[in-house]
């Protein structure tokens, strides 16, 4: 029983700064980064178990989450040339379909700094290899070893392969119409 | 609770134009009545209808961890096994609930008496949240209401207020049966609210919603789908070939399936076996259980899936008086003891409580010519004075 018809305004402004302060300043979060396994093996402040977990969930990860091309010629132009692979998946179309080579992995830091997990492997684009990119195209700065990353790099990259098929829902609403209760 | 004659506000076609509602002159607007509004006290909402809502939806809560260990709820519920880890999951990943609307008769005195609880899909959301709240605002200007008056109505504000709690962390897609125009409408409001709390979203069909090579459900541009409105109901969803995906492919939904216990008619007899004699509910029984016979020859008579009145049949002395037609009546039935609709000057008024993220924070009326409301029921706005 309160009228606040009018927040509208007041929250759409908040919201617009909020924004304002992810663009310019992200927060940076802890995470370690690794060419391959070796190197994370290597790596003196890290465990064994803790590397081989994390690298084995990024290479469950790529197939599902690297971008698809069409063809391989596409997938070298963003990616360099004998780096791309034939995906797993096919086209709509029953076509072939390639991805980048898995050329890293990334784990962020979990429990306060007590350990490595929700890792995801990382690429590298032929106009830019020194940068280390997530699935989903976001920087992950240029270093290996324990690093700091922005928090949005860290999020868990979406999926790209593509739709089997559709219309499996809707068969109800067609024979019943409204779902107005 | 009175019901109170009243000039339509002049500036009705305008409002009916700025919110894409049809307006015909001296018809109005479809399914909405402006030429009477309903009166309450404050104690009368507070006491009658939004405490006994909050409490309902306690025992509601008792009734879903009761169906996470009793299997004969769902079984009574007529919820296929293959859905039952749906609903569990759902449950046990703590999946909030967004809206809901409890439907009373109520006639000022009294308890109100919760009919049935409309837990999944409601709606009337839109005319209840907006375009109620501005009838207050404009007519008030025009002088047609009494000295300071408000109205049961924070459910704009508190659905803005909810969606940064529900755990969304990428886009919110929403779907519905887009043929629909009702359905679409309350959609696309819901939308805007999400995006009002500062949510990217993305309305498509039910439809339109595809499986990808990974089992996740994708949206026209193959993005996957991690959160998912949905103006569809649990059942209809359940019958259909995708559910078989729902598990593995990731995705919460709002409402999350556990909603489905309560928006099953079913719900009713289980909460008067688990809480007999509370005021706020009526006897109600599933129609083969012999503790039925205890209604005698009066009662309405449910089915347990049923949208807007449809096959709700009303008996008295054992004579159907009443009844709606449908495509529910193959269903398993409630019975539910009769307690009539109020009636005022001749419309029989039907109390939507609104729950928002399990609070009660407003109200709409809809307001029918006979006792089963059905969907050509006017909503009628309200007002608190006192």
């Amino acid at each position: 029983m309160k009228r606040l018809r009018n927040s509208a305004s007041v929250i759409a402004i908040v919201v617009a700064s909020a924004m304002f302060t992810t663009a310019c300043e992200e927060p940076k979060v802890e995470a370690a980064i690794y060419e391959t396994l070796q190197q994370c093996l290597k790596d003196i402040n890290m465990v064994r178990s803790e590397c081989e977990k994390n690298y084995n969930a990024a290479r469950q990860q790529h197939a599902s989450v690297a971008p698809k091309f069409a063809s391989k010629q596409e997938c070298e132009t963003e990616f360099g040339a004998a780096r791309c692979e034939q995906a797993p998946q096919r086209s709509e179309t029953g076509g072939s379909m390639f991805m980048p080579l898995m050329m890293g992995y990334m784990m962020g830091s979990v429990l306060g700094g007590r350990g490595f997990g929700n890792s995801q492997p990382l690429y590298r684009t032929r106009t830019d290899p020194g940068t280390y990119r997530t699935a989903d195209n976001k920087s992950a700065g240029r270093s290996t070893g324990r690093t700091q990353v922005a928090k949005s790099a860290t999020s868990r990259p979406t999926s790209k392969s593509s739709t089997r098929s559709r219309g499996g829902f809707g068969s109800s609403g067609r024979r019943f119409g409204s779902a107005a209760t | 609770m009175k019901r109170i004659p009243v000039k339509e506000r002049s500036g009705l076609a305008e409002a009916a134009a700025r919110h894409e509602f049809e307006y015909q002159a001296g018809r109005g607007v479809p399914f909405w009545d402006e030429t009477a509004f309903y009166q309450f006290t404050t104690q009368q909402i507070d006491e009658d209808i939004a405490a006994p809502a909050e409490d309902i939806e306690n025992l509601c809560f008792e009734v879903i961890a009761r169906a996470m260990e009793d299997e004969s709820v769902l079984l009574r519920l007529g919820v296929a096994r293959p859905h039952w880890d749906i609903i569990a999951d759902s449950w046990q990943n703590k999946e909030r609930n967004l809206y809901g609307r409890m439907d009373f008769s109520y006639d000022g005195t009294g308890p109100a008496k919760l009919l049935e609880y409309n837990a999944d899909t409601p709606t009337t959301l839109y005319e209840s949240a907006v375009f109620q709240w501005e009838w207050l605002e404009e007519a008030d200007k025009e002088g047609l209401l009494p000295d300071r008056c408000d109205q049961f109505n924070e459910v704009h504000e508190k659905i803005v207020e909810a969606f940064p709690h529900l755990g969304i962390d990428s886009i919110l897609h929403l779907a519905s049966n887009q043929d629909v125009e009702d359905d679409k409408g309350t959609l696309e409001y819901i939308a805007e609210c999400a995006q009002e709390a500062g949510l990217l979203t993305n309305v498509l069909a039910m439809e339109d919603i595809g499986i990808s090579e990974d089992g996740q459900f994708t949206d026209l541009d193959d993005k996957p789908i991690s959160t998912l409105f949905k103006l569809y109901p649990w059942e209809w969803i359940f019958a259909e070939e995708f559910s078989s995906h729902i598990s593995a492919s990731g995705a919460r939904f709002i409402e999350p399936a556990w909603r489905s216990i309560l928006s099953n008619k079913g719900l009713l007899p289980i909460l008067w076996e688990m809480f007999e004699g509370h005021p706020n509910l009526l006897p109600a029984f599933f129609e083969d259980d012999p503790a039925a016979d205890a209604l005698g020859e009066t009662y309405v008579r449910k089915p347990l899936l049923g949208r807007q009145g449809a096959n709700v049949e009303i008996y008295r002395d054992g004579e159907l008086e009443t009844s709606r037609e449908g495509p529910y009546g193959e269903q398993a039935h409630i019975l539910q003891e009769f307690h009539p609709l109020p009636e005022f000057d001749g419309g029989y008024p039907l109390i939507g409580c609104w729950l928002i993220a399990s609070k009660a924070v407003g109200m709409g009326i809809r307001e029918d010519r006979t006792l089963i409301t059905g969907t050509e029921a006017n909503f009628v706005p309200h007002i608190i004075v006192e």
